[in-house]
């Protein structure tokens, strides 16, 4: 088996009496593309600083190649980082700052020259090497910080919330882009991001973060549909809680709730479903669905409040109108869909 | 900007038109009288000369003074900025306690008397150390400028993104590589500013350097203090006139190079 591109072994780092990172372990797994996700305060990007160099572990062991990296700093660390800010020298033209790498490693001018515009060529902009960063748009100035950072062939190449600071259209656009880059180049990537979607679109290993600690980890086609508890759950976008008849706790997503009138046999449709009796309190329309929020008894018997997503699609056996408020109805759970959560709820922390 | 000030505030508008004439009028009278063709020190001027200019530029005590002042001026602002800048580095990027307090520490010459500063430095660095008036007005006058280098240099730091120093570090700087090849640049216009305005303190500064003269070493508003309570001539006018006309030509420069706004813009923080 290969080393991990970089190893966190028992990995703290305290500032006072608050814990930032709390004694995690994690494997970094060579050229695939790594994402810290979380909500913010939960430790994501002082790991990553600790990886870069940029802080001290309070306690553990950072392993970069197999090798203690620790206490190395961040110059002797051979790491790409592309910060929030993105952090371009303002008094540097775009090819000089990204050739700010190759200088400090005394590659020879023609040299630094031909990859600096390699790495831009990369990024889609290399037309625009002399221009001041201050000339350009955000967009262009996150290419540009990735091209700085990947020109040095680092051996891992870091993400800041890279994407935080672009309008919703280039955040989608740069997803691919950065994916893009990742199996052009081969490189390992670590990415930081409190973006469920950014997350589960562009990773091929997600690491869940929460209060320092490291709460699942897994490839996002493993962990979406298997959240390890209510925290995670609750992260990826499921807003249903409800006990089962065995007493396990189970999350379900509201698209994946089928609500029908309460007066319609049911017929075959409640096979591989759990079926709860509901009353409707509450319709929203939102255009291409409707959100019915219910008061439902679960399987247990408690009382629940569950959110359906209603579309006409949805419904198999007629789906009829959406229902008003005060209906009865039936709120179908396919079995197939019911995450069962393994850890006690925990449900703070959520930003 | 004083019209429209003027129109909305009344008040204020003619405060600052007021402000501007008392300031300025009185340097006018002062320009015009040194072209006087005459011998006395009065409004309107008696004649049109250039003959007191020549005598301000061949009398050798002012001479004296003025590279006595130079002298002064640019090795206190020097050291000032040598001084000042780790300072500011430590209150913006370093993880010490009682920032604060620091900063006011470093900005305390301004509201202290400098009477008193001058009395106190007299009191124990000349008398009671027995260091010569050069060094011990060296030493004023660098705490004087400290509070410029410290606040304006600041303000410069205070815009840059202190993750620029890491991306440096991350991309194989060591520190002090990444301190000369992005911090620096980044600085440069508080320094320039921060040495313009310290300079011309220094330049001008009356109470220290009155307190802290001697025969050998005095600078020149000192001295320009000293002859006119002597001589009541032309002369002073035209030696003040000379120190007016290289202050602008400063200024001018430093409008081309920098701009006020860049510079000023330092201190309203």
């Amino acid at each position: 088996m290969t080393t991990p591109a970089a190893e966190l072994v028992g990995v703290s780092q305290r500032f006072g009496s608050f814990t930032a990172v709390d004694s995690i372990d994690l494997r970094i797994p060579r050229g695939r593309l790594t994402t810290l996700l979380g909500p913010s305060g939960c430790g994501k990007t002082t790991t990553l600083r600790m990886l870069a160099g940029y802080a001290t572990p309070t306690s553990g062991r950072i392993l970069i190649d197999g090798q203690d990296a620790t206490r190395t700093p961040p110059e002797k660390r051979d790491l790409g980082m592309v910060f929030q800010s993105y952090a371009l020298f303002p008094h540097l033209t775009v090819a000089d700052n990204v050739a700010y790498g190759l200088t400090m490693r005394k590659v020879p001018a023609p040299e630094r020259r031909r990859r600096a515009a390699e790495a831009l060529e990369l990024v889609g902009l290399g037309h625009l090497g002399d221009r001041k960063p201050k000339q350009l748009s955000g967009g262009q100035q996150q290419r540009v910080a990735l091209a700085r950072a990947v020109a040095i062939r680092p051996r891992l190449l870091l993400l800041d919330e890279p994407l935080s600071n672009l309008d919703a259209r280039l955040r989608v656009q740069m997803r691919a882009e950065i994916r893009r880059i990742q199996s052009e180049t081969g490189l390992t990537v670590v990415l930081v991001t409190h973006d469920q979607d950014e997350a589960l679109e562009m990773s091929d290993e997600m690491v869940l973060m929460r209060a320092g600690k490291v709460v699942q980890t897994g490839a996002p086609r493993d962990v979406f549909p298997a959240p390890a508890d209510r925290f995670v759950a609750e992260f990826l976008g499921y807003e249903n809680f409800l006990t089962l008849a065995d007493g396990r706790e189970a999350a379900v997503r509201p698209e994946h709730l089928c609500v029908v009138p309460a007066d319609t046999p049911l017929d075959g449709q409640a096979d591989g479903a759990v079926v709860l009796d509901a009353v409707v309190r509450d319709v929203a329309y939102r255009g291409v669905d409707v959100l019915v929020t219910c008061e439902a008894t679960d399987p247990a018997g408690t009382t629940v409040r569950l959110v359906a997503d209603h579309r006409a699609d949805h419904t198999a056996a007629g789906a009829g109108p959406a229902p008003a408020a005060g209906d009865r109805v039936r709120l179908l759970a396919p079995t197939a869909r019911l995450a069962p959560l393994t850890a006690e709820p925990a449900t703070e922390g959520i930003s | 900007m004083s019209r429209g000030l003027k129109l909305r505030h009344p008040v204020a508008g003619t405060l600052a038109v007021a402000g501007y004439v008392i300031m300025i009028v009185p340097i006018l009278f002062v320009v015009a009288t040194a072209f006087t063709a005459g011998s006395t020190l009065r409004f309107p001027p008696e004649g049109l000369s250039l003959k007191w200019f020549g005598e301000a530029l061949a009398y050798s005590p002012f001479m004296e003074a003025v590279v006595s002042s130079l002298e002064l001026a640019v090795l206190a602002t020097a050291l000032a900025l040598v001084l000042g800048v780790p300072v500011t580095l430590a209150i913006h990027r370093g993880r010490l306690p009682g920032k604060g307090l620091l900063e006011g520490l470093f900005l305390s010459p301004l509201v202290v008397p400098e009477l008193v500063v001058g009395l106190a430095l007299y009191q124990q660095l000349m008398i009671g150390l027995h260091l010569d008036n050069f060094t011990t007005l060296l030493l004023g006058h660098t705490a004087l400028l400290l509070p410029y280098a410290v606040r304006v240099t600041g303000a410069s730091l205070a815009l840059a993104d202190p993750a620029l120093e890491e991306a440096a570090r991350g991309l194989g700087a060591s520190p002090l590589r990444a301190f000369v090849t992005v911090t620096l640049p980044m600085l440069r216009p508080g320094l320039i500013s921060a040495g313009l305005l310290g300079f011309v303190t220094s330049f001008n500064n009356v109470p220290l350097s009155l307190l802290l003269q001697t025969r050998d070493f005095r600078t020149l508003p000192v001295t320009m203090l000293d002859y006119v309570q002597q001589s009541y001539d032309p002369m002073v006018a035209a030696a003040s006139t000379l120190v007016l006309a290289a202050t602008v030509v400063v200024a001018v420069v430093a409008e081309r190079t920098v701009g006020f706004a860049k510079i000023f813009g330092g201190i309203n923080r």
